[in-house]
């Protein structure tokens, strides 16, 4: 998918809280419609991020899974 | 030929159903509850913290340290086993979802699932019990100490919650750094993770069968074992994710799903403790008891909010322990290590000098029953599970209590 990335959040490594945690606080920070690539490893992730999304507002645009088990996803903020 | 393609397509479709996607929570809870109340019929419900005691005394009677040659052997304890089987369950549903991976984090991660692990282990030997035994089970069991024991789970996830805040603020380096994935699942090298995935099925209901014949409430045991660890990797259950998930992100799903088992499991109990189902040799009252621990209400009070305050640091509870650790996540290995080791020093030594100066009138067993009848105890267990329900969807709508 060929989108502008604004920031990117490296949360590989990091279990249930952490990769929500920051997640929700780097959005904090960003303006509307910025696109935030976020790279992670915690399966949790997979079904977290998109309730999260639509509880918020913020748009899931893509997620996939890249070579090595890293979990890889764009966010636009709302 | 045509037939057995058609088979196995809709076999394909249930595996899917199954694997390829995480399952609601509120779905794992209706089956875990479910499976709790098959646990009570045959024998005693869900707990953790015993089994994950068990094993740190089998550690300490092989090293012979700490006087515990009398220890169980893990090979005999139901709870030990049960524990070792949650977490073959786990590792079963991540490897036939291909989601299983050595996770290494930062070396911060792992110092906070020790210290958490090693804090779970001193709230579980005060409190008698954990997010599973004192609360999962406790509250279903009609226990005084078990409303008790939640509020301090409340309070102790909120205080560590704060922490976390503040050391993401404070110390963001804390929590980075170099971190290492192995041995994923991911495309088609990952082919491997189904294929060991069926073999650890086989090979363990093989055991259970081994059991079989000797001791059938240990085969049900390793199998009730195996099935919790599965379905609690599918749809992630996680009591502290219930807790604390309302104070951060405003997220009610995970408390809505520890509900659903709350309940289920209220049903079932209730009907097992009223009509003394199960009660074979032993008298009506000690059945009834089950599950009620000598911990009204300071014990309670103490164990619930160190408990709490551990599972949020940990990343886990008891059992989110124990499924992650099947899952390869090893910050959790490093907080059921903290578990074990902790444990038996804190049962044998940390903690009965303290609960020996207490008055009995701070550490006894409240059952419900006994004091507002089993209507009353069954409505009010209701009544606080409809509260918290009402708190945790109001919250996600308004944010009023949320971090983000």
């Amino acid at each position: 998918m060929n989108v502008a990335i604004d920031q990117t959040l490296d949360v590989k490594g990091l279990s249930c809280p952490m990769p929500m945690m920051k997640l929700a606080k780097i959005m904090k920070g960003m303006k509307s419609d910025e696109v935030l690539e976020m790279l992670g490893t915690d399966p949790g992730t997979k079904s977290d991020l998109p309730r999260w999304c639509d509880k918020t507002g913020n748009t899931l645009i893509d997620k996939n899974e890249l070579d090595g088990g890293i979990f890889r996803f764009l966010i636009k903020k709302k | 030929m045509s037939d057995s393609k058609k088979e196995a397509g809709v076999l394909g479709q249930l595996f899917k159903t199954f694997f390829s996607k995480h399952w609601p929570v509120w779905v794992g809870g209706i089956v875990l509850g479910t499976l709790n109340i098959l646990l009570f019929a045959i024998k005693s419900p869900w707990g953790a913290s015993g089994g994950i005691n068990n094993w740190g005394e089998n550690v300490y009677r092989l090293v012979g340290v700490f006087n515990l040659e009398n220890a169980q052997p893990l090979s005999e304890s139901l709870y030990g086993m049960l524990c070792l089987f949650l977490v073959i369950g786990a590792f079963i549903g991540a490897l036939l979802s291909s989601e299983f991976a050595l996770r290494i984090p930062p070396i911060g991660e792992l110092i906070k699932g020790f210290i958490g692990g090693s804090l779970m282990a001193l709230g579980a030997t005060f409190g008698i019990g954990c997010t599973i035994g004192a609360f999962f089970s406790g509250m279903p069991a009609l226990s005084g100490g078990a409303i008790i024991f939640t509020i301090g789970l409340f309070v102790g996830v909120i205080v560590a919650l704060k922490y976390l805040m503040w050391e993401m603020e404070k110390f963001p380096g804390f929590s980075t750094g170099k971190s290492y994935n192995f041995l994923s699942g991911t495309g088609k090298k990952g082919i491997w993770q189904k294929w060991a995935g069926w073999i650890v099925l086989i090979v363990t209901l093989i055991i259970a069968y081994q059991y079989s014949g000797g001791n059938k409430i240990m085969a049900w045991f390793i199998i009730i074992g195996m099935l919790m660890g599965l379905i609690s990797q599918r749809s992630r259950f996680c009591i502290v994710k219930a807790f604390r998930d309302p104070f951060m992100t405003g997220e009610a799903d995970g408390s809505v799903g520890i509900m659903a088992g709350l309940l289920v499991g209220l049903f079932g109990f209730t009907i097992i403790k009223y009509f003394g189902i199960g009660v074979g040799d032993i008298a009506l009252r000690t059945r009834e008891m089950t599950w009620v621990f000598p911990h009204f209400f300071l014990r309670a009070a103490i164990g619930g909010l160190i408990f709490g305050i551990g599972m949020t640091i940990a990343g886990g509870c008891a059992v989110g322990t124990l499924w992650r650790v099947g899952e390869g996540q090893v910050k959790l290995w490093a907080s059921a290590l903290g578990f074990l080791i902790l444990s038996p020093i804190s049962k044998h030594y940390i903690v009965p000098p303290i609960v020996n100066s207490l008055p009995q009138s701070w550490d006894f067993k409240n059952y419900l029953p006994d004091y507002i009848g089993y209507a009353g105890a069954f409505t009010l267990v209701i009544f606080i599970i409809l509260l918290w329900y009402v708190f945790v969807k109001w919250n996600e709508k308004t944010g009023r209590f949320s971090a983000y």
